[in-house]
């Protein structure tokens, strides 16, 4: 699939991210109510004969990484105007 | 082509990034072949809601189309709404945090994650009163009149599971309602006893007891069963008694202790649907002495039940049952205002109590639907609104 950017930590365990020309600092957060990820089984049998429709708990989300703060532009050599 | 170390460390370079200050493994994120399919939806889940998914537990959304869903454990209830993040959320599996590559003593610097979904809201989850009201309802449509019934069949029963895909509560909650309401399963459904023939029974037992001068606090099962069998179904008789009384064992046989509060609150219920008001000096007398012997009528047996009027000359009494009044706090309170103007909290407290959530008051739920003011000395509420 196509690329997002790179995840990194710094020593103190602040989640650093680049993501294009852009670098974005976050902290990590453990989530007081964690996520269930839910996906749907038999998509495309709920109706009234077939079986309810149900949903599988795929995975439990308790921490996210926040990156709330603006991104800061990469600003790369520019060549200077002649 | 995947990300190599290469590319990562130019990547940093011109970003500026000293790599001796980041930890040594970087998370390489790409989106997956699935994320944009939008199969995933998030559910927040509640304190303990999580420990019942991770102890294997199932969690069930139940709602008519017309009704707002609600998700149901096997013992709470919760509704449901759409919430949005602030922010888009990314689920990335396998994703490290700097404690757990600090621990993981991996000698790979790259971890090529993906990007599994992506989601801007999630259902939100808070608690509620289960929606039970329905339940007498259905029940309703169909009170089981005892065996010599000539009422035409119908089809209005429901088994456990019937109930259980209908009603917008837990299992649980359903199963405790069912017993309040003094429901017994006949033939697989569950069926509430039409009154006059649920009084009918109890007044068997009572008259039994009366002429067998039984204590009122060891009635003998099985001597019931001998005596009234033939009158009854014996299946109802120890309904009526478990409906009634408190069970226990006393040298290997079983007797029930007769709840006072509950068959003179039922008495009390048989009088009062004769008519629409009753002065309330006549009605203690009258019913004092159709409660069994030894049985002490008071008042406060009646709450949610009866309504009192003491403004009135004579004072009267009349039936006002909390279960026939609506279930949506704004209805019951407009409700209870068209009833009365003005309230006591005395008055009103057994009329709302089953509306407060989970650590709420009649304080609050006053504070908040009512308006308070004096009259004569004592605190009064009434509407906050005009009533039609």
């Amino acid at each position: 699939g196509s690329l997002l950017g790179d995840l990194h930590y710094t020593r103190e365990g602040v989640p650093v991210l680049i993501v294009g020309h852009h670098i974005l600092y976050g902290k990590v957060v453990q989530l007081e109510k964690p996520f269930a990820v839910l996906v749907k089984r038999g998509a495309g049998e709920a109706g009234p004969e077939g079986l309810p429709a149900c949903y599988t708990v795929t995975a439990l989300i308790k921490t996210k990484l926040l990156f709330k703060t603006r991104p800061k532009p990469i600003i790369t050599n520019v060549p200077k105007k002649v | 082509a995947m990300r190599n170390r290469s590319e990562v460390d130019a990547t940093l370079q011109t970003a500026k990034l000293n790599a001796a200050e980041l930890l040594p493994v970087v998370h390489c994120l790409s989106f997956g072949p699935q994320a944009g399919a939008g199969e995933c939806c998030l559910l927040q889940l509640e304190p303990g809601l999580c420990a019942e998914l991770e102890a294997g537990r199932s969690l069930v959304i139940r709602g008519e189309k017309d009704e707002h869903a609600v998700l149901c454990s096997k013992d709470k209830t919760y509704d449901m709404k759409i919430a949005d993040t602030s922010n888009m959320l990314l689920f990335v599996p396998g994703c490290k945090t700097p404690e757990q590559l600090n621990a993981d003593q991996a000698s790979c610097n790259i971890i090529h994650s993906q990007i599994a979904g992506f989601s801007n809201h999630y259902w939100e989850l808070r608690r509620c009163r289960p929606k039970l009201k329905k339940l007498r309802k259905l029940l309703m449509e169909d009170p089981y009149e005892g065996p010599d019934s000539q009422k035409d069949q119908t089809f209005s029963k429901y088994t456990t599971e019937d109930l259980l895909s209908l009603i917008q509560a837990s299992e649980e909650e359903i199963l405790h309602q069912l017993q309040v309401l003094s429901a017994c399963k006949i033939e697989g459904y569950w069926r509430i006893l039409e009154f006059d023939y649920e009084m009918k029974l109890l007044n068997h037992v009572t008259q039994l007891v009366d002429s067998e001068s039984w204590s009122l606090s060891k009635v003998p099962l099985r001597s019931c069963l001998e005596e009234l069998g033939s009158l009854e179904p014996t299946e109802m008789i120890e309904h009526i008694l478990l409906s009634y009384g408190r069970k226990y064992v006393d040298d290997g046989e079983v007797y029930f202790e007769m709840h006072e509060d509950k068959t003179c609150r039922a008495i009390a219920q048989m009088l009062l649907q004769n008519a629409v008001k009753f002065n309330l000096s006549e009605f203690q007398e009258v019913w004092q002495q159709s409660v069994p012997e030894g049985m002490t009528t008071r008042l406060d047996q009646l709450k949610g039940l009866a309504l009192m009027d003491k403004s009135s000359r004579p004072e009267t009494i009349s039936l006002l049952k909390v279960e026939d009044l609506p279930e949506n706090n704004q209805e019951r309170f407009n409700s209870l205002f068209s009833i009365r103007e003005k309230w006591t909290e005395v008055d009103i407290t057994p009329y709302i109590q089953d509306l407060c959530a989970e650590k709420q008051t009649v304080g609050a739920l006053l504070t908040k639907y009512a308006r308070s003011s004096m009259q004569n000395g004592v605190r009064v509420y009434n509407s906050r609104r005009p009533i039609s």
